[in-house]
């Protein structure tokens, strides 16, 4: 059975149509083609999948295309501004916080939804905003540096 | 693959009346849609999520109401949860993934019947009860008898749970919640352990103790026995030591990817003897000595 799905990604409205055993993931992927959202361990334990839905981090994998009718996502294409990135995305660049990159999209887009509550998160928020994704490449302490460099660039303290 | 959006508890049991055990209940969809990638699809899917009335945290007098809607994030990051049911937030807390919790619903995680389901050995310490709706009726039933054995409660493809209801602990009572597993995060338990004690006026011995345990059994459960041999006795270290042996000899773990059944054993035993001493010191203001 398939559904008509209308709802709105990085402020844009897009429908699609999608089979209901089908994953938010896959539709995102496949049927839109919004690749920059990865696929990974397919059973919400890694955070490679992770998008923004109305306003909360959650794992695209594990969530029912049928979910996104009417809701709001954000996905790492929403994030930069024309040729200009995000602060999240340019302080994973200056801190040399990517290594194969694959995990990158997830950790950006988890760490965007942490800026967006608040632009000085202690220890405990970044280990609680974080430990939801996997870095097999275990780059752990620079994407933390990367997050608080993006956090004092927004606030304007860097 | 039939998919429904019932738009009332009504709808919803009708259909599951229709569909029988072809029916699978999914609302966050973090446990079901694995299943559905990795198992098997089920004849027809209900989605409960546009059930309205079923998202709310409500006190009411001695009892905190939450709906079986209501996520782990949002129990997480309820004041009232977190200051009248530490326990319950301490294992909501704990629970996978900020991007899980923000997902995942409390009626899931209870009617998954996991034996190492996070709520669970919690809501048993807390003696919560779960309003179940059938199509003849509703019904208010215990934790305790409510888990039938991996994945079976007693609502059996014909019920649904929409509502739990906590019992706020008594005055003067303290507990924890301790989970064993190998990573903090996104980790099932390999064994959770669930203690809440009520000192007597006098702060010497226990007038009421519960023990719940999760993940070393077909079900989470109580240790009863462990409990019976506490009650009333005064608190030393000789006694606690005996209470954790006790715990352990009443759990009957299996052995399993995460765990030796053996090592599940030695595991109760400790998180049982440094709940009843957290508790108790938390409760008392002493150290057990």
């Amino acid at each position: 059975m398939s559904l008509t799905i209308n709802t709105t990604i990085n402020g844009k409205s897009v429908s699609g149509s999608a089979e209901t055993s089908t994953s938010l993931l896959d539709f995102l992927r496949d049927t839109l083609e919004y690749k920059g959202t990865k696929l990974c361990c397919n059973t919400g334990e890694c955070g490679a999948c992770t998008i923004i839905y109305n306003g909360m981090p959650i794992n695209s994998c594990v969530t029912m295309a049928a979910d996104a009718i009417g809701a709001e996502i954000t996905t790492i294409e929403g994030l930069a501004d024309g040729d200009k990135l995000h602060p999240v995305q340019q302080a994973f660049i200056d801190t040399g916080a990517v290594q194969c990159g694959y995990c990158t999209p997830g950790y950006i887009i988890s760490v965007k939804a942490l800026l967006d509550r608040t632009t000085k998160p202690t220890a405990e928020d970044i280990e609680e905003a974080v430990s939801g994704n996997i870095c097999r490449c275990t780059g752990y302490n620079k994407i933390v540096d990367a997050i608080h460099l993006a956090a004092d660039r927004i606030a304007g303290r860097a | 693959m039939n998919y429904f959006e019932p738009k009332s508890v009504d709808e919803a049991l009708s259909l599951l009346a229709k569909y029988g055990e072809e029916a699978k209940v999914i609302a966050g969809g973090t446990d079901v849609m694995v299943d559905i990638k990795y198992k098997e699809e089920p004849g027809c899917l209900v989605n409960i999520k546009k059930i309205p009335g079923l998202g709310a945290i409500q006190e009411n007098g001695g009892n905190l109401r939450v709906g079986s809607l209501v996520t782990i994030r949002e129990i997480e990051t309820n004041s009232i949860v977190r200051e009248r049911l530490p326990v319950f937030w301490e294992a909501c807390h704990q629970f996978a993934s900020l991007q899980i919790r923000n997902t995942a619903t409390v009626g899931g995680n209870i009617c998954r019947a996991s034996p190492s389901g996070e709520t669970l050995a919690p809501l048993l310490v807390l003696e919560a009860k779960g309003k179940l709706a059938f199509a003849d009726g509703e019904k208010s039933e215990p934790f305790d008898s409510f888990f039938q054995g991996p994945g079976k409660t007693t609502l059996g493809y014909k019920g649904l749970l929409t509502e739990i209801e906590i019992p706020y602990p008594p005055n003067g009572s303290r507990g924890v919640y301790l989970k064993h597993a190998v990573r903090g995060a996104m980790d099932i338990a390999m064994v959770g352990v669930a203690v809440l004690v009520t000192p007597d006026a006098a702060k010497n011995s226990l007038q009421d103790v519960r023990i719940g345990l999760g993940a070393v059994a077909p079900t989470p459960i109580r240790a009863t026995k462990t409990e019976a041999m506490l009650r009333g006795k005064p608190v030393d270290a000789a006694l606690v030591k005996e209470a954790a042996a006790m715990a352990a000899s009443e759990s009957s773990p299996i052995s399993d990817q995460r765990s030796s059944a053996e090592n599940r054993r030695w595991i109760v035993e400790a998180l049982t003897r440094r709940g009843l001493q957290q508790s108790w010191q938390a409760a008392t203001g002493k150290e057990v000595a």
